[in-house]
């Protein structure tokens, strides 16, 4: 893959070259084989006319050879230099290598280079799109703006403690199956236990009020650790509601609002509702209600719809 | 301690009870449940010695279920139960003279668990003083407590392997209001085991295929 290199070079001038190069070592040759065979070869007697033919032969080789060498010359003028700045410097001699099917290095070396150069220039495209949206989930003030100009804090991330029992106690009222207590085991982080029917227990930890991770835990379920506080670590021992915690995670991290954490709240709540039917619905693709033996633990964001894991689009 | 229903499985035609009970098992692996060890349910009668008012006496039955090993249920044909220790056999002997054990009627159960997802199976023979009477299939759905709610999933999943033998909703759910919810001890599940022990004493010996 030599054309892949910038060379400066012109391949009719090089194939003319080396036939030039041919055609030089062809009348040395001949030189030096009118040399060997001398003036035995001569069909005239007399000596003085065989050394002047002999002479004049000579004359004629090396002046073969001075024209040949001259043409070749002239033909390398043309051919031109490979250009001095390899963009890969050193690594650009291993193109001389002739062996290319067993170690394509050279080849290998130019696609993951090419490669490399797209995916930096895609991830500064990509990031550059999704900063104009701020996403920030934490008060730290990270990157080159942090210097610039002081940004304000997020003032969602530090809000009353009042306010937010406030917020859930009216989210709890405003579904009847639904019951949320409020736990404070851990400072000033907030931990509702929330109560579905009779179908499952969520324990959901929050900071100030965004949602940060949750655990679904089946009714008879034991919610409590050997101390009397809340567990919020322990999986569920039953595989439907391990896949109800994965969905559940998925859902706090879709519902995101920054400025309006409350909403999010509201959301997820009413999202999470949806699972009173967890048993008794069927899935709305394949209309079975078993798949491999769970019942459809998929509720759609935005209908509310129940599918399978598997069949979710 | 979930919903739990326990049905009778006919025996296949032209089979042994072993035989269908084999079915049975291939069926359940070929789905993919895993054998997590044996099973034991056992019933044992106690006719009340005391007659008041020449009513016939009331049966006593206690029950014993290896799902709960430290348990016993004690109780009365569609009347009130107890859910007491093992210790309640050693009283029983010393209530010899109220109770007496109608020894040639005990029933027991026992075969293979399996389980499968969140589901528990249980394939027993039912014998009554070591003569075979049939078959039960008891399929428990764990993460559920509500019966009304995961009925349909539970015939769904028998339909997958029983067949058409698929039973109607027991009558102990059905005598329950929407909604409550069966608790965690095990009254239901022995209830319906009684019922099943009972029409199987009443049924003649299984063809001439005893195991």
């Amino acid at each position: 893959m030599a054309d892949a290199v910038t060379v400066g070079v012109n391949l009719d001038a090089f194939s003319h070259a080396i036939s030039g190069i041919q055609a030089l070592r062809s009348s040395v040759t001949r030189v030096f084989e009118s040399l060997k065979d001398g003036m035995k070869n001569c069909e005239i007697d007399l000596t003085d006319q065989r050394q002047k033919k002999f002479i004049t032969e000579f004359q004629d080789n090396l002046q073969a050879v001075n024209r040949d060498l001259n043409e070749l010359e002239r033909l390398s003028g043309l051919v031109g230099r490979p250009s001095e700045s390899h963009p890969l410097h050193n690594s650009g001699l291993l193109s001389l290598d002739p062996v290319q099917d067993k170690t394509p290095l050279y080849s290998q070396l130019l696609q993951a280079y090419k490669w490399s150069n797209k995916l930096q220039y895609h991830a500064g495209l990509a990031s550059s799109l999704l900063n104009q949206q701020s996403l920030k989930r934490s008060a730290n003030q990270l990157g080159p703006s942090a210097k610039r100009r002081p940004k304000v804090q997020p003032s969602t991330l530090v809000l009353p403690l009042q306010y937010v029992d406030d917020v859930i106690a009216r989210i709890g009222r405003m579904f009847p199956d639904m019951t949320i207590e409020l736990f404070r085991p851990n400072g000033t982080s907030a931990v509702l236990l929330v109560t579905l029917g009779k179908v499952l227990k969520a324990i959901v930890v929050m900071r100030s009020l965004f949602i940060d991770r949750t655990v679904v835990r089946g009714f008879n379920e034991n919610v409590y650790t050997k101390d009397g506080k809340l567990d919020i670590w322990t999986k569920s021992q039953y595989q439907v509601f391990q896949k109800v915690t994965d969905h559940a995670t998925t859902a706090l991290l879709h519902y995101q609002l920054p400025q309006m954490p409350d909403v999010v709240v509201r959301s997820f709540m009413t999202w999470l509702r949806s699972y009173i039917k967890l048993f008794q619905s069927s899935c709305q693709r394949c209309g079975h209600f078993l798949q491999d033996g769970l019942p459809p633990t998929w509720r759609d964001f935005r209908t509310l719809e129940a599918f399978h894991d598997t069949c979710r689009m | 301690m979930g919903v739990t229903c326990v049905c009778q499985v006919p025996v296949a035609e032209g089979k042994s009870v072993q035989q269908t009970v084999d079915i049975l098992h291939k069926k359940l692996e070929q789905l993919g449940a895993v054998k997590q060890g044996n099973f034991c349910v056992d019933c044992e009668t106690y006719q009340s010695t005391v007659n008041a008012g020449g009513q016939p006496s009331k049966l006593l039955y206690v029950m014993h279920n290896s799902e709960f090993p430290l348990s016993c249920l004690a109780l009365f044909e569609g009347g009130p139960c107890l859910v007491a220790d093992t210790n309640f056999d050693v009283l029983m002997v010393k209530l010899k003279t109220h109770f007496q054990n109608a020894k040639g009627h005990k029933v027991e159960c026992r075969g293979s668990r399996y389980r499968y997802c969140d589901f528990l199976i249980k394939v027993g023979t039912v014998t009554m003083s070591s003569s075979v009477r049939g078959i039960s299939v008891e399929v428990e759905y764990c993460p559920c407590v509500v019966p009304g709610d995961c009925w349909n999933l539970m015939k769904e999943f028998m339909l997958s392997f029983l067949g058409n033998n698929v039973p109607e909703l027991p009558t102990v759910f059905a005598a329950k209001p929407e909604g409550l919810f069966a608790p965690a001890d095990s009254v239901d599940t022995m209830t319906q085991y009684l019922e099943l022990f009972n029409k199987l004493r009443k049924l003649q010996i299984t063809g001439s295929n005893v195991h």
